[in-house]
């Protein structure tokens, strides 16, 4: 099976990549962060939140967008749509919602009292007659374009093609997957200092996988066919990217993982997988498939599995430091033996990703340091060399 | 119905309870870590074998309609889970060398913002 792809080199099949080594100075440089911002974060949609955390009418979150010096309020109406809006008071700029979500018909600004509806239109302003003709409807909140895309919501500030010209292709791939279906079974958040490309692209290749993860997933994603993770298929899909990764189907599970696999799906099944393989996934059939990394330009990372996905969100602070909001999306558990077995691929995933994490901050580290201008990639790291070539692409095109 | 008891099938791992019966997950992790092998090596034997036979009792209540009792054990079997690592794979508490585990926050439902 694996032997079929072996001798195949991914990034050939692209030449605008290049194989040459990559250049440190993106993730070091203030000056790119600086261009980064404007370039690449303030004209993309970014995934703000999932569908699910805003299911009714009034329902509404905050989000920070630290990168874009805002924070973005999110609220759908009674009409159902999902709109954002500059947490601002159109007053004198006060903070507007101070919870970080909730449910309501409107938001009442707490310095005096400016009150706006759901749609951002501006309803009551205290002592509204000792203003110098006022007219309310010149005060709606300032809005941040807003769209959800099955399941889930992307905000943009200065948008230059809609939600669904971004997704492209890959977005066709996924439009059926089931990520409405889905919620948070665990959710962890951090600061860390990294940049956030280099934070994110750890979450991009499998090279890592048999030396760094050795502990938590010995024979997993390993073993005798495949025992140095080599991925299964690559497709670059413009600004985004994907591959599939290997499952080794001679996997030997734990008894705690075994009692999992009993009580419903696992993030470890793969092919496995009791339930029939949904749209958008393994799109090559792979025999011995685990999941899907998908990177989505700018920030997002989508790890998609059968029953189970993985959204990531990295959120830059400065050049050299990080904002990660990570969570385990499954299907609501019908019962206490669904809970538990989703307690499992939780626990075993968290455990997973303080290994990922550990290596983080000292790569930043050692980049800062000026020991090396370029990194080399290997044919495993093509969505690494892919992520850094995209986001260079927006910078310099702007 | 006193804090320790557990339903009548399951009355031996009742000296369990005041450690592993712990609704989140921020409780289970910080028992884990603070505990010892062979603490956790204790609960993880005892309760194993039985997780079967919970896993049939429990499934006859809706999970959000669950007795106190039941409870106290679907609780025990999540925190199966949490020590299930340390036994199987790591050999100790909590791995040594990685990211803080203080510094990566466990964002429970209905706590806010991430």
């Amino acid at each position: 099976m694996v032997s079929a792809v072996e001798g195949r080199k991914w990034t050939l099949d692209y030449p605008e990549l290049g194989t040459s080594p990559v250049p440190v100075e993106p993730t070091v440089s203030g000056d790119y962060f600086e261009r980064e911002r404007r370039r690449v974060f303030r004209c993309s949609w970014l995934n703000v939140a999932a569908s699910s955390e805003l299911p009714g009418p009034g329902d509404y979150v905050v989000r920070d967008l630290e990168v874009l010096g805002t924070s973005v309020l999110l609220v759908r109406g009674r009409d159902g749509r999902v709109r954002g809006f500059h947490n601002v008071c159109k007053h004198r700029g006060n903070t507007l919602a101070k919870s970080c979500g909730g449910k309501a018909n409107g938001f009442v600004c707490g310095f005096h009292g400016w009150a706006f509806d759901t749609k951002g239109n501006l309803v009551h302003v205290p002592d509204e007659d000792q203003f110098h003709d006022l007219n309310k409807s010149d005060f709606p909140l300032t809005p941040i374009e807003t769209e959800e895309w099955n399941g889930l919501v992307f905000a943009s500030i200065e948008p230059t093609e809609s939600l669904s010209e971004a997704l492209g292709e890959w977005g066709q791939q996924f439009e059926n997957y089931p990520f409405d279906e889905m919620r948070p079974v665990g959710r962890y958040a951090t600061s860390v200092r990294v940049n956030w490309k280099v934070f994110m692209v750890a979450f991009l290749e499998c090279y890592h996988v048999p030396r760094l993860h050795r502990r938590t997933v010995p024979d997993a994603a390993t073993g005798e066919a495949n025992p140095l993770c080599h991925l299964l298929s690559v497709r670059l899909q413009g600004r985004h990217r994907s591959c599939s990764v290997y499952g080794n189907p001679n996997h030997a599970p734990s008894p705690a993982e075994g009692l999992a696999f009993r009580y419903g799906p696992t993030v470890i099944q793969g092919e496995k997988a009791k339930s029939a393989r949904p749209t958008g996934v393994n799109p090559e059939n792979n025999a011995h498939w685990a999941f899907d990394m998908n990177g989505i330009f700018p920030n997002l990372i989508l790890h998609i599995g059968n029953g189970f996905y993985y959204k990531l969100v990295f959120w830059p602070l400065a050049v050299d430091r990080t904002r990660w909001d990570v969570a385990l999306y499954m299907s609501p558990a019908a019962n206490a033996g669904e809970r538990i077995s989703q307690e499992f691929s939780k626990i075993l995933t968290r455990d997973l990703y303080r290994e990922d994490l550990s290596t983080v901050e000292s790569v930043q580290a050692g980049l800062a340091s000026g020991a090396l201008s370029h990194f080399p990639l290997s044919d495993q790291e093509v969505l690494v060399r892919h992520t850094f070539k995209v986001i260079d692409d927006a910078v310099r095109a702007g | 119905m006193p804090e320790l008891v557990l339903p009548n099938a399951f009355k031996e791992l009742e000296p369990f309870v005041a450690k592993w019966a712990r609704s989140r997950e921020v409780e289970r992790n910080r028992q884990r870590r603070s505990s010892t092998m062979e603490q956790l090596q204790a609960f993880y034997d005892a309760i194993l074998p039985r997780m079967d036979e919970i896993v049939a009792y429990l499934n006859r209540f809706p999970l959000d309609e669950m007795p106190e009792d039941a409870e106290r054990l679907l609780h025990m079997g999540l925190s199966l889970m949490e020590v299930a690592p340390a036994i199987e794979l790591l050999g100790e508490p909590d791995e040594s060398g990685v990211f803080d585990a203080e510094r990566f926050r466990i964002v429970e439902p209905g706590t806010g913002q991430p």
